[in-house]
């Protein structure tokens, strides 16, 4: 059996029949890729704010390396889309793929893992964690050994639990990138203090929770037209900054910040004075023409995925993939969102450096970074943060043609908010379907089938999590990263199956147009799959290791948080079994294969 | 009185085996197939002396004697289509008269049906199992009495059939779809055969409907939006209620205890409409997974006692 170039000769007749469409757009699955890999929204509020940190980092090359790891992933995920399209995402391949042997042997390291950091973090004696470990083992090889218990508790963390800290980020972003911003334009100063508040960081979370609910409410047919023209409108809002950027001097962005800091905060002086503030407290270094691959630039690669980490967030409901030309689509639409993003990024860094002065751009963001997260008790220089699409904006010296920019780059939030709560109603679905949550759990609204109930089990947890993110801020704000950690354990758990596919369900694989896709004789799921399995496994080792994250063991609170999270998981999954088998509900029979002959 | 539902199987071999099999495996007392059982596609093997060239996910191979062409029959089978061996001569004179190849699909489709309802009187033969088919929307007229001429193979549609004291009441006709495909009524007229249908049934809280359209609305419904060029929008993520409202209606008038749907493969699901527990276990026929629902019903006070949807 040899391969070949496709035939001139049609490769099948087709009949009128339901569901027989002409494809889907690789625009659309490109426009949700980049609007996930948020360059704005998701990379200059953070991925892009912390190279002062890692002042002997190279920011152009951390990027690059972490575009090549997620490439990897993109390829396994585009992999599993074409292997089991509509399936439903990660919850579906990890059930489907991650059983037996494999899955408890996944399960059983999660295990150890989560409970010996728990154990570690409780400073725990050792025989106790290390006990714990060997519990952990057994418990995660029970969850892994049969379909559903694994899979649900990475997905049901990753796409559920977890959303419920990002409710208060997503919030804190339109803050401090948004409403802030527009308020110290607009001469607000009682709103620029009172959204700097506690309070006002609770009332922007709460707004965010009811504008992305309403979102929910209003579905992705409608929400899809709102990302398109949030689109349109960003891309014109960042053209903007980056010809103020390219066309203006140093000087002459440092006179226009010195004017507005003076006439918007009366503040005297402000380009020195933040540098000086970051020079004292050692953010303000760095080089932007280092190119380095030292140490110091891989230790940057962990924070490039807190923007870089989701060209895969839509990709699971991408139509249909019929064939190979279906599944470069896929993958172009993620590769494309994903290096898009990747190149305006670099232009933004290197222009910010040029213009806004590489110094104090990084001595801007860091001193606002440490002050917020209770590193210092030192106020930034400007009370808000210098969110670069306001820097930009200040090289036009009048108030209202800032407050347009500051709202058109709004769009950026808006246009990438929408999928926050989609993706946990529709995980909570799956699982109501599945019976690991009631029934209930599935219902919607007569009217406009809004899901209330999954709405109300993820807004529930959300204003939780506002209010402790608002008024326990020293505790909770250092905590951002834990937001794409597990997300990156959920994806981790996904490059896994995507590895191990082809030789543990050969009849999924072999019946995929994935199937021929080879190098070197290795399945390409295998290998991107694999790349990517190392690649999420070592960033993830960094973050819960490597101090310089801020998550890991050295912050109890960080590994008690993700404790609670799988922890919870775990135990939800346990309890349903349990109390469906008392009701003579087996939940094994979901995915127990009805034999064919 | 247990349940097992299946639907949208769409030609594929695989399934509709597993579909024979599952009344043993998950120990159903009926097995209900609602339609939409014929396959959508034919896969020309084109070629001939050994020598064969087929095209299969935009991806072509060359097929080297009669058991790697008979493989990949199976695999073409399984996914649904239906594989035809076609010489040049053929494929030329089918390029250029599409009655020909109108004919054959009506040959492929009827000659499959006939072959699994032999399969089924074969596979159900002293098992006490019952097995109820119901052609829908996307199913030629022309198999319906195949099915009706089944030993073990009960026609669904239109007809009440008795499942131990509960009604089955079943139509594969549909709201209109932009495919205008053969079982299709305006929402007015698709009231007016249910009401028809459920007219016979004494007590409608004990009758089951197996009415291939879910309802409007209900969420077992939502499909990809399609633009006026037939191309998804939004790359397929925007999904729109495209159910009955006749069917919706009907279900909350007469109160079933049970109805069964599918013509919306992503719609899977469960949902209660009154007191009507409603599911659509979606469709994953092109990978060979039967997605279907198992329900056990207490017959004597007509209620849902558990249900469980599956990826069988």
């Amino acid at each position: 059996m040899t391969t070949g170039e496709m035939a001139k000769a049609p490769a099948l007749f087709l009949r009128n029949a339901t569901g027989l469409v002409k494809g889907w757009s690789g625009f659309d699955a490109f426009v949700y890729s980049f609007m996930s890999v948020n360059l704005v929204a998701l990379g200059m509020f953070y991925s892009l704010a912390i190279f002062g940190y890692v002042p002997d980092g190279s920011a152009l090359v951390s990027i690059l390396i972490t575009a090549v790891g997620m490439t990897f992933m993109a390829v396994a995920y585009a992999g599993l889309i074409a292997a089991m399209p509509r399936a439903g995402g990660d919850y579906v391949w990890q059930t489907r793929v991650l059983d037996g042997i494999p899955g408890a042997v996944v399960g059983g390291a999660f295990g150890a893992i989560a409970l010996f950091l728990v154990g570690t973090a409780l400073a725990l004696d050792s025989t106790v964690t290390y006990g714990g470990a060997a519990l952990g083992v057994i418990g995660g090889a029970a969850l892994g050994l049969k379909r559903g218990g694994l899979g649900f508790v990475l997905s049901a963390t990753g796409w559920w639990f977890i959303l419920a800290l990002w409710a208060p980020i997503y919030g804190f972003i339109l803050n401090i990138e948004f409403i802030q911003p527009l308020a110290a334009v607009l001469g607000w100063t009682d709103g620029v203090t009172f959204f700097g508040s506690h309070d006002g960081t609770f009332v922007v979370s709460i707004a965010t929770i009811v504008i992305t609910s309403g979102l929910v409410a209003l579905g992705m047919a409608g929400y899809a037209r709102i990302q398109r023209w949030c689109l349109y409108v960003g891309l014109i809002a960042l053209a903007v900054m980056f010809i103020l950027l390219l066309v203006s001097s140093q000087d002459t962005f440092k006179a226009a910040y010195d004017r507005e800091g003076q006439a918007l905060f009366g503040v005297p002086n402000a380009y020195q004075a933040t540098i000086d503030q970051g020079t004292a407290q050692e953010v303000a270094g760095g080089d932007i023409n280092n190119f380095s691959l030292g140490a110091g630039t891989f230790a940057l690669v962990p924070f490039m995925l807190f923007f870089l980490l989701y060209p895969n967030w839509g990709a699971t409901l991408y139509g249909e993939v019929r064939g190979a030309g279906d599944f470069r689509k896929v993958l172009n639409g993620m590769l494309g969102g994903l290096w898009a993003t990747v190149a305006l990024a670099i232009v933004f860094i290197f222009l910010a450096a040029k213009t806004f002065g590489w110094t104090f751009f990084n001595a801007s963001n860091a001193t606002y970074v440490n002050y917020s997260y209770g590193y210092v008790t030192d106020a930034p220089v400007i009370p808000i943060w210098g969110f670069p699409g306001l820097l930009a904006a200040y090289l036009i010296d009048s108030h209202i043609i800032q407050a347009i920019i500051v709202i058109a780059f709004g769009a950026w939030w808006l246009g990438w908010t929408g999928t926050l709560f989609l993706s946990s109603t529709r995980m909570i679905f799956a699982a109501a379907f599945d019976r690991v949550l009631p029934e209930w759990a599935g219902r919607v609204s007569e009217g406009r089938g809004v899901p209330w109930a999954a709405l109300v089990l993820i807004m529930a947890p959300s204003v939780v999590l506002s209010y402790l993110y608002a008024y326990q801020s020293a505790t909770f704000y250092p905590l951002t990263l834990d937001a794409v950690l597990v997300i990156a354990v959920t994806f981790f758990g996904s490059s896994i199956a995507a590895t191990i596919l082809p030789y543990w369900k050969p009849e999924i694989y072999n019946a995929s147009p994935v199937a021929r896709f080879k190098i070197g004789g290795l399945p390409v799921i295998s290998i991107a799959g694999a790349l990517s399995t190392l690649f999420l496994g070592w960033v993830l080792y960094s973050w819960l290791v490597d101090p310089l994250y801020g998550i890991g063991v050295g912050n109890t609170d960080s590994i008690i948080f993700l404790g609670v999270l799988y922890g919870a998981a775990a135990v939800l999954y346990v309890v349903a079994r349990f109390w469906r088998r008392a009701q003579g509900v087996d939940l094994d029979a979901i995915h127990a294969q009805i034999p064919a002959e | 009185m247990r349940v097992f539902f299946a639907t949208d199987i769409h030609g594929s071999e695989v399934c509709w085996r597993k579909f024979l099999n599952a009344g043993a495996f998950h120990k159903a007392d009926v097995l209900i197939m609602g339609g939409d059982m014929t396959g959508k596609a034919m896969v020309p093997i084109t070629g001939g002396n050994g020598s064969w060239r087929v095209t299969l996910q935009e991806q072509e191979t060359l097929l080297d004697g009669e058991a790697e062409v008979a493989a990949m029959e199976k695999r073409i089978a399984d996914r649904g289509y239906y594989p035809i061996r076609l010489s040049s001569d053929e494929m030329a004179a089918s390029q250029a008269d599409p009655s020909l190849v109108d004919a054959r699909f009506k040959a492929e489709m009827l000659g499959q049906v006939q072959r699994w309802m032999d399969l089924a009187d074969e596979r159900l033969a002293g098992k006490g199992i019952r097995c109820i088919v119901s052609p829908a929307n996307d199913d030629i007229f022309e198999i319906d009495p195949i099915i009706a001429a089944a030993k073990l193979v009960e026609l669904g549609e239109s007809n009440l059939i008795d499942l131990e004291g509960l009604a089955l009441v079943s139509t594969g006709w549909a709201n209109p779809t932009p495919w205008n495909t053969f079982r299709e009524l305006p929402e007015p007229e698709l009231r007016e055969r249910i009401d028809g249908l459920v007219k016979d049934v004494p007590d409608r809280r004990r009758a089951i409907f197996n009415f291939h359209a879910p309802p409007f609305g209900s969420n077992l419904d939502n499909a990809p939006k399609i633009g006026a060029d037939m191309k998804y929008v939004s790359g397929g993520q925007a999904l729109i209620p495209v159910g009955s409202h006749s069917i919706r209606d009907a279900i909350l008038e007469y109160g079933p205890v049970l109805s069964l749907h599918g013509h919306i493969h992503e719609g899977r699901g469960a949902v209660k409409l009154g007191k009507t527990l409603s599911v659509n276990p979606g469709s994953s026929y092109e990978d060979g997974v039967l997605q279907a629902a198992i329900v056990d019903l207490d017959v004597k006070k007509a209620e849902v006692k558990r249900y469980l949807l599956i990826n069988g």
